[in-house]
């Protein structure tokens, strides 16, 4: 990325908050992470902010990223991608420009098989389909 | 396929711990522990179920004074939905002012035994360290240091020696892998 394009990136957009009751989470295995995380009394944030990934020559958004989670104490993003290998695909590159452009932002990405190693070390590995969709058998 | 009939070692499709290698290694922590804690009169605190033939063997190869204690918690899987982790048994001992050391089989992504430190730390002890004998740091989410470390697990489902799959196969004395369709 050129000098002159680093001048014009857009700041970090602050989401507005939202309470717990209202999230309206976009995969069941969101839900059921939060409840996890709830569960051992882990503080969370859902999607508290979007990191712009590429932007024109004027400043304007072209391409952001917003985590799905941010654990507030631990000060980590953690992305969880259980659908398609495409999309995983597509989100291991914009977290390679996150991490490029803000190197201080810790994110991890949980793909399908940690969310499964996840859901076995609970003991409820039995949901696996229903949480992770029909289309989410491990290639 | 009968697998309730099958001998456990049966059901596995490799070893990758063996009864030796575990034991070499916990005899080396054992010797670690001894000159660490001379003279404290440390408290071991373990979490039932999975830590029971660790803590079993930790304990013989130490060679000071130390003490035993162990506490359950409520299992995920069954109090889903439930709020949060209730602890089901509770120490015996007070450890306030004492020097304990926490007992785990293993780590994972390190939400059981942060919210288990989180609570001890609350009732004041002398010092609190970690003691992991199996680490699986794929999918850590809470950085939690650890005092002692035996190994790291592969990033496969592995059972034996505490490490178990619906309740079975902790009692076997090595580590290995499942084969995929003999899972009790």
């Amino acid at each position: 990325m050129n000098q002159r394009k680093d001048q014009t990136r857009p700041p970090v957009i602050e989401n507005p908050t939202v309470s717990k009751e209202d999230i309206e989470f976009q995969h069941p295995s969101e839900r059921e992470f939060a409840r996890v995380l709830d569960y051992y009394g882990i503080a969370w944030q859902y999607e508290p902010l979007t990191f712009p990934t590429d932007w024109d020559d004027e400043g304007n958004l072209l391409e952001a990223f917003s985590p799905d989670f941010y654990l507030v104490e631990q000060d980590l993003y953690v992305e969880l991608t259980t659908l398609r290998q495409k999309l995983t695909r597509l989100k291991r590159r914009k977290l390679r420009r996150l991490r490029g452009l803000y190197p201080e932002v810790r994110v991890q990405l949980w793909n399908r098989k940690d969310f499964r190693r996840l859901l076995e070390r609970l003991g409820i590995e039995e949901l696996g389909e229903e949480l992770i969709g029909q289309n989410a058998k491990e290639s | 396929m009968d697998t309730q009939a099958m001998r456990l070692d049966s059901h596995l499709d490799r070893v990758v711990l063996t009864e030796e290698e575990i034991g070499a290694r916990i005899a080396a922590i054992g010797s670690e522990i001894s000159d660490d804690y001379a003279g404290r009169d440390p408290l071991l605190v373990g979490v039932l179920n999975g830590v029971v033939m660790f803590m079993a063997d930790l304990l013989r190869a130490i060679t000071i004074p130390v003490g035993v204690d162990f506490m359950a918690i409520s299992h995920y899987a069954a109090d889903r939905g439930a709020g949060t982790v209730r602890i089901t048994k509770d120490l015996d001992e007070s450890i306030t002012g004492r020097h304990v050391l926490f007992v785990e089989d293993v780590i994972d992504t390190g939400l059981t035994l942060n919210y288990l430190l989180r609570a001890l730390r609350t009732r004041e002890p002398a010092s609190l360290n970690v003691c992991v004998l199996f680490d699986r740091p794929y999918r850590r989410l809470i950085d939690i240091p650890l005092a002692y470390h035996g190994f790291e697990l592969p990033d496969e489902f592995v059972v034996g020696y505490g490490l178990d799959s619906n309740g079975h196969y902790r009692n076997l004395p090595y580590v290995g892998v499942l084969k995929p369709d003999v899972r009790l």
